[in-house]
């Protein structure tokens, strides 16, 4: 498989991105779920400073799945309705603005209650604002607010990609596959 | 014989400025007097959080040999984190236990140089236990005021603050550093 991507298919860079994405999400939004369920105590000290490692971790995949789709397009779209490639782009502009929006929310809602980030115990991060217990609150609003939202859009990018390779039968999905297409 | 006159009236403007601070040696303030602040670690990350209410009572002449007392009396309830949870957390009877040790007192009376600064030697009571803790400081003055900036780093787990879960030192970091900048006035004087 190639590292760049090419006219048929994403390469080896993109796919591992892609991928270790979405394990980590899987991973982010179980333990955003368990943290946010839990009562204060340790165990939430705890899950949160996982999930703030593991959201840093994507935030820095962000950027660098940005970059790397900045200087190697990816291949183009098969031949579909106008209507479905304006919501294709849509929901992939807006799952990579969350990519982004997500961890900074979250980073600014742990300066903002005093809480400041260390990844995984090895580095600290600089705060981003000063302690406010006001806007905490509306940051942790707007955290779960853009949560709910990511959800509906990562939906939605699936259940696009399961139209494709189940329905139209046009082989997107292996596309980000590192298998042979069919 | 220029050279003596010039050294005397050097002597005496010497002796001048060590006489011309308050004549008392004995120094005060509380929180509006400055800040007095701990630093904290959380999971790898540390904070900063202070102390809203608490009096200092320092009886100390800087040019004089190096005796006198610090007490430093700190109202624990009015720790403040900037997040109301932490605070609630800090109050319960696993960190300071407010409902029954509502304060925290810090004794010295020994004190010695090192180098640019003061270390006073004393006894922090703290949680119902007390423990041998040193105040590392530099004074600026005295004038009106006597300034006072400096540091002390003590483990919380000591003093038993952080029971059960939370005497993890894996999740909260054992060594707390406290820190103060004030800015003394002489106990005998008129607010």
């Amino acid at each position: 498989m190639p590292v760049r991507n090419t006219a048929e298919r994403y390469g080896s860079v993109a796919q591992i991105l892609h991928w270790s994405v979405v394990a980590l999400l899987i991973v982010q939004i179980t333990l955003g779920k368990i943290a946010h369920d839990l009562p204060v105590g340790l165990d939430k000290l705890v899950t949160l400073a996982r999930h703030k490692s593991f959201g840093i971790t994507i935030l820095g995949l962000a950027a660098i799945r940005l970059l790397w789709r900045l200087f190697n397009r990816p291949p183009p779209m098969p031949p579909m309705p106008a209507w479905q490639r304006v919501i294709a782009h849509f929901n992939h502009a807006a799952l990579y603005a969350l990519l982004f929006a997500m961890p900074l929310s979250g980073w600014l809602m742990s300066s903002a209650h005093n809480f400041p980030v260390s990844w995984f115990g090895l580095a600290q991060l600089p705060d981003l604002v000063a302690p406010d217990a006001g806007l905490a609150h509306d940051l942790e609003e707007l955290h779960e607010a853009m949560a709910n939202i990511l959800l509906i859009l990562i939906g939605l990018h699936v259940l696009g990609a399961l139209k494709h390779q189940f329905i139209d039968r046009d082989g997107l999905l292996w596309r980000m596959l590192p298998w042979r297409s069919r | 014989m220029a050279l003596p006159l010039i050294a005397q009236s050097f002597v005496a403007a010497v002796a001048c400025l060590a006489a011309a601070p308050a004549a008392s040696d004995v120094w005060q303030g509380d929180q509006n007097a400055g800040s007095l602040q701990f630093v904290a670690t959380q999971a790898g990350a540390k904070f900063t959080g202070c102390f809203r209410k608490f009096t200092v009572r320092f009886d100390f002449d800087p040019a004089g040999p190096p005796s006198g007392s610090l007490e430093v009396m700190v109202d624990l309830e009015s720790a403040d984190t900037a997040d109301a949870e932490r605070d609630g957390i800090l109050n319960s009877a696993e960190f300071f236990w407010t409902d029954r040790h509502p304060q925290a007192r810090f004794q010295a009376s020994q004190f010695r140089r090192e180098g640019e600064r003061w270390r006073a030697d004393g006894e922090l009571s703290l949680r119902g236990i007390a423990q041998p803790v040193a105040v590392l400081f530099t004074l600026a003055g005295p004038s009106r005021q006597l300034g006072m900036k400096g540091t002390a780093t003590l483990r919380r787990l000591d003093f038993g603050v952080g029971q059960g879960e939370w005497s993890t030192t894996e999740w909260i970091g054992n060594e707390v550093e406290v820190r103060f900048d004030l800015a003394l006035i002489p106990a005998d004087a008129r607010p």
